[in-house]
């Protein structure tokens, strides 16, 4: 199913008067400056990277068909999904500011208007909108920070510390077996709530101590990826380069906490900020 | 600390970005972006994990469902309990049932909270024993054969502040009723000490029937009961009991009488050391009672121990004391009974009466001549 028409798709300029050809443009990123410029067959499957001036704001895509990309190989997916990220960078290089768009976003034409009259046309409407966007973006970048703890390492060392914790430990030594075993869950219970506790108190602290090294900072979702790491925070940082060294060594100070481990990742297009 | 960005971890985080974020486009050329979560879905399956799966919907019904189930599972699982009510043990076990002919343990969960002491059956969500801590005036643990001669089963008596007895077994009975004890010192109670149980076989001689009176019993001794519908005859234990007008034997487990013969018809008592199981080939002492029923001779055997002999005794004197061999047909029923008792006591069996006898209704007339 997806192989319809690809080899079609390279066919970038030159295929610019056949319509069936050319009605769709994939759009990759927005980026400020008013050349008409080819990037090369850096394109998703190959295809021809091109810009698509309107004033001072461009549009970097390729030509494709009316269709989304889909397609069940995920070796395939993956490759398309670096490959548009690629594309963002090399624009990203060579413009200095980018609006990066996701995936899979394609303009089309419609009847008696070439899909690159209809990209104009909305640059035109959304042109302030897209201005202030680069504006607040501009010499920035995003970063991707997120803590993990160690499960086991930390209740271990909450068994240690937390005097009600400590306490009823103690006293599961000294109980018959039944109520021993009551004693457990109640343990189990009191650790899951004081581990809660901590994660939200580390949550708050670190965030904070975050906070003050970026100029913007969005929040995401914790996802679960291990079984004995869990997520504490997954935040979104946007910031100038230079400044990264400073989160990094802010970063370096949680990574150097015993149980702790920070994954920071970046400079990426700034995805979350637009 | 340097920021990374080309190994598996940071595609993930990578992908998050390209597939869920970017600029937003309000513009109505643009081409349905259904495809997005599609292409997303097999990745992050691999990549992310279930979470993200759950927010594309790929696997909402069957979470929607795995939780449902779990959530009707969970109410099954537990009593409702009252507010500020917490569970302190939770342990398999039964209770002695015993309402009109309905006689059994009924097994279910124990649950001892900080208020009571429940029996619950999850599976019919039912409460079938329960008292509340307060109530609980004596424990007493008894060791018990179960029924099966080998098999000793830790028995706990509860007795509640009424006097009544509740017979509890649970799958670690001492522990239970330590944890019974603990929770009532928690909550400031105290137990009596030393407390006294009830004989409990004494009460259970319920069935003599006014005037009759008990002159022998013995320990234990089993009986094969014969086969009934769809019950094939077995081995049961319980108590023998010999009145001034029957022999009978009480069925311990159902509580009830399950042998049951009056005395004149007994025959002969006697004993014999032999194999009364296939599964054990040790000798045992086993009484064998040889009664009339209509006009057969039948044999009941009661294997029962060293106190058969005492048994065979208290039996024999009572056929010894019989007179004549010669039997008569009640001619009101037609059951044969012993012609002198017959005519000097009427039939056992329907209560005819000789016109002879009718006319010496006098008390003296009923010794014999």
């Amino acid at each position: 199913m997806e192989e319809r028409g690809r080899g079609e798709r390279n066919l970038g300029k030159e295929a610019e008067g056949n319509s069936k050809m050319t009605e769709a443009r994939y759009l990759y990123c927005i980026v400020e400056g008013n050349e008409e410029i080819t990037l090369g067959n850096i394109g998703i499957e190959g295809s021809s990277v091109y810009t698509i001036p309107y004033q001072d704001l461009c549009a970097v895509v390729h030509n494709c068909l009316p269709e989304p990309y889909k397609s069940e190989d995920k070796e395939k997916v993956k490759s398309w999904l670096t490959t548009h990220e690629k594309v963002v960078e090399v624009a990203w290089d060579r413009f200095g500011t980018v609006l990066p768009l996701g995936f899979d976003i394609i303009i089309k034409g419609e009847e008696g208007i070439a899909p690159d009259e209809n990209m104009k046309k909305w640059l035109k409407d959304d042109y302030e909108n897209l201005r202030q966007k680069l504006g607040k973006i501009k010499d920035r970048a995003e970063f991707g920070v997120q803590v993990f703890w160690e499960t086991k390492i930390i209740s271990e060392g909450l068994i240690e510390t937390n005097p009600e914790i400590k306490k009823l430990t103690e006293e599961i030594k000294s109980k018959s077996k039944g109520l021993a075993y009551m004693y457990k869950q109640k343990l189990e219970n009191l650790l899951k709530k004081e581990m809660e506790k901590e994660a939200e108190r580390c949550f708050k602290d670190f965030y904070e101590k975050i906070k003050k090294c970026v100029d913007e900072i969005k929040v995401e979702k914790t996802k679960k990826l291990e079984e004995n790491k869990q997520m504490l925070l997954n935040l979104s940082c946007l910031l100038s380069k230079e400044k990264s060294k400073i989160l990094g060594e802010e970063l370096e100070k949680i990574n150097n906490m015993k149980g702790f481990l920070v994954r920071f990742t970046g400079p990426w297009p700034p995805y979350s900020f637009i | 600390m340097e920021p990374s960005r080309d190994t598996h971890a940071t595609l993930v985080d990578l992908l998050d970005r390209i597939l869920d974020k970017g600029l937003v486009i309000n513009a109505d050329v643009i081409i349905s972006v259904a495809g997005i979560p599609l292409i997303g879905v097999n990745l992050r399956a691999a990549l992310a994990g279930m979470e993200t799966m759950l927010k594309y919907g790929v696997m909402q019904t069957w979470d929607e469902k795995t939780r449902a189930w779990e959530r009707e599972h969970c109410k099954k699982n537990i009593p409702s309990l009252v507010e500020g009510e917490e569970i302190v043990v939770k342990m398999f076990g039964s209770h002695y049932y015993s309402k009109g002919i309905y006689n059994a343990w009924r097994s279910g969960y124990f649950y001892l909270t900080n208020k009571r002491l429940i029996l619950y059956r999850q599976d019919f969500d039912e409460i079938t024993f329960q008292i509340p801590s307060e109530e609980i005036k004596a424990l007493v643990m008894r060791e018990e054969s179960h029924f099966v001669k080998e098999k000793k089963k830790q028995v706990l008596y509860l007795i509640d502040k009424q006097d009544r007895v509740y017979r509890l077994s649970a799958l670690e009975t001492n522990q239970l009723k330590d944890a019974i004890v603990q929770n009532l010192e928690t909550m400031g109670l105290s137990l009596e000490e030393g407390p006294v149980l009830p004989e409990f076989e004494e009460g259970q001689i319920d069935f003599l029937t006014e005037g009759e009176e008990v002159t022998h019993r013995g320990k234990k001794v089993w009986y094969l009961v014969p086969a009934s519908g769809i019950q094939q005859e077995t081995w049961r234990p319980g108590h023998l009991y010999l009145t001034n007008k029957r022999l009978c034997w009480w069925y311990d487990f159902e509580r009830k009488l399950v042998f049951d013969v009056p005395v004149n018809r007994i025959v002969s008592a006697n004993t014999e050391m032999r194999k009364i199981s296939g599964f054990n080939s040790n000798k045992e002492k086993v009484l064998d009672v040889a009664y009339r029923f209509n006009s057969a001779k039948i044999i009941a055997s009661f294997p029962g121990g060293r106190q058969i002999d005492e048994w065979a005794e208290a039996l024999n004197e009572i056929v010894s004391g019989k007179i004549s061999e010669e039997t008569e047909n009640c001619p009101q029923c037609g059951e044969p009974d012993w012609a002198k008792e017959l005519l000097e006591e009427g039939c056992s069996s329907c209560g005819w009466v000789s016109p002879r006898l009718k006319k010496k209704m006098a008390p003296a007339a009923l010794s014999a001549e």
